[in-house]
């Protein structure tokens, strides 16, 4: 293996995961998500000269996920992109039945959030995007993406339930 | 539990959530994206396979008892969707279930809305797509979902019994001779928690006719 295909795979191993969740949470639909992931890495990987030169390839490979699924929706145009969170989030997998999928009631309350809401905050959460980096990825205003994550971790606390031990007595 | 608590626990719950795929089929597939721009006599080819390997439907959850409707007014109600008229001119289709397409189709010609609802496969062949405009449709309807709590404010057993599509129409933005076809359809899938029940929307833009939208306007 040669030292570009070397440093793309460590590359890979280390920000596969994060770059499929936030691609996940954005589009809703695991599956859907893989295949953009998949797709940008390997796009990653055919530019990887001009990619690792990136100050965030993993942003890079998020946004070259998310504009390749407005591309599939506008390609398809009869398809409403919709989530699915029965394919994401497993209730036996809570009950511990099952291993690695995601907690239903917290990815009930991500999907319910707009979608730009959504994309602010897994670019935070998964990538540790700042706001002006967020801002880039999704070609929005910094000022507008510091709105968008007010307003999601507001209706975030709204939603998912806080457990019962932290309710104050 | 503060702001960076909350999104702490979101981003733990997520930690069973990786990606499947080796490196290795990363590296050959990166090869052939490579390869692929050496050869743009066949560019079109590849492309054409790697669009069909991406093309799945997207779908919704289906067979889930409906959640509480919204309180907005005036509003037209059925026990699977509910069409409500907006003080901006704008029209909100919640959908739970897509069942009685016809119902569906006769509220929104009525509220002024040259419409088709079909089940998918059964797509009224008076009905022609319009491809003037391929941005137009996401103009003239915004596809959400929204989270409607339980009456009670308790979540129910259910986690996804409040979450719903919503369908936002502006049809101040459907130039005049065009109209919106829906078409819905039901599907199963397995995941490792069992067969869930699925129903996909497909949208599209038709040319209005009194044969396939009720009026040509």
């Amino acid at each position: 293996m040669g030292s570009q295909q070397r440093d793309f795979a460590e590359f890979y191993r280390e920000s596969c995961d994060d770059c499929l969740r936030t691609v996940v949470v954005s589009v809703g639909n695991r599956d859907t998500a893989q295949d953009l992931v998949d797709e940008a890495f390997a796009r990653a990987f055919a530019s990887w000269r001009t990619v690792s030169g990136h100050p965030a390839p993993a942003a890079w490979v998020v946004r070259t996920a998310l504009n390749a699924n407005i591309s599939r929706w506008r390609r398809r145009r009869r398809e409403v992109p919709v989530p699915d969170p029965g394919l994401l989030a497993d209730p036996a997998a809570v009950e511990g039945a099952a291993a690695g999928l995601v907690e239903p009631r917290i990815m009930a309350a991500l999907l319910g959030l707009p979608a730009r809401q959504r994309q602010v905050v897994a670019l935070r959460l998964f990538l540790d995007l700042d706001t002006g980096r967020t801002a880039e990825v999704l070609g929005i205003a910094p000022s507008t993406v510091k709105a968008h994550l007010a307003r999601a971790v507001a209706a975030l606390r709204d939603l998912i339930p806080i457990p019962h031990e932290e309710i104050p007595s | 539990m503060n702001d960076d608590d909350l999104l702490a626990m979101v981003r733990q719950s997520f930690t069973g959530l990786r990606s499947t795929t080796p490196v290795e089929k990363i590296l050959r597939h990166g090869r052939t994206v490579k390869a692929r721009r050496r050869l743009p006599v066949l560019t079109g080819a590849l492309a054409g396979v790697a669009g069909a390997a991406l093309a799945i439907t997207i779908v919704l959850p289906g067979g889930r008892p409906p959640g509480p409707q919204p309180a907005t007014s005036p509003t037209a109600e059925l026990a699977a969707w509910t069409v409500t008229r907006q003080p901006d001119g704008t029209i909100k289709v919640t959908v739970r279930e897509l069942r009685d397409p016809a119902g569906l189709q006769s509220l929104l010609r009525a509220d002024g809305v040259p419409a088709s609802v079909t089940l998918s496969g059964q797509e009224n062949p008076s009905c022609r797509p319009y491809l003037a405009d391929p941005g137009l449709q996401d103009k003239v309807v915004t596809p959400t979902m929204e989270f409607v709590r339980p009456p009670s404010g308790t979540p129910g057993p259910d986690p996804y019994s409040g979450l719903v599509l919503v369908l936002v129409i502006h049809p101040s933005a459907l130039p005049r001779g065009v109209g919106l076809q829906f078409a819905t359809g039901l599907s199963q899938s397995v995941t490792a928690g069992g067969v869930h029940n699925t129903q996909s929307t497909h949208l599209d833009l038709v040319y209005a006719s009194p044969q396939c939208t009720g009026s040509a306007a």
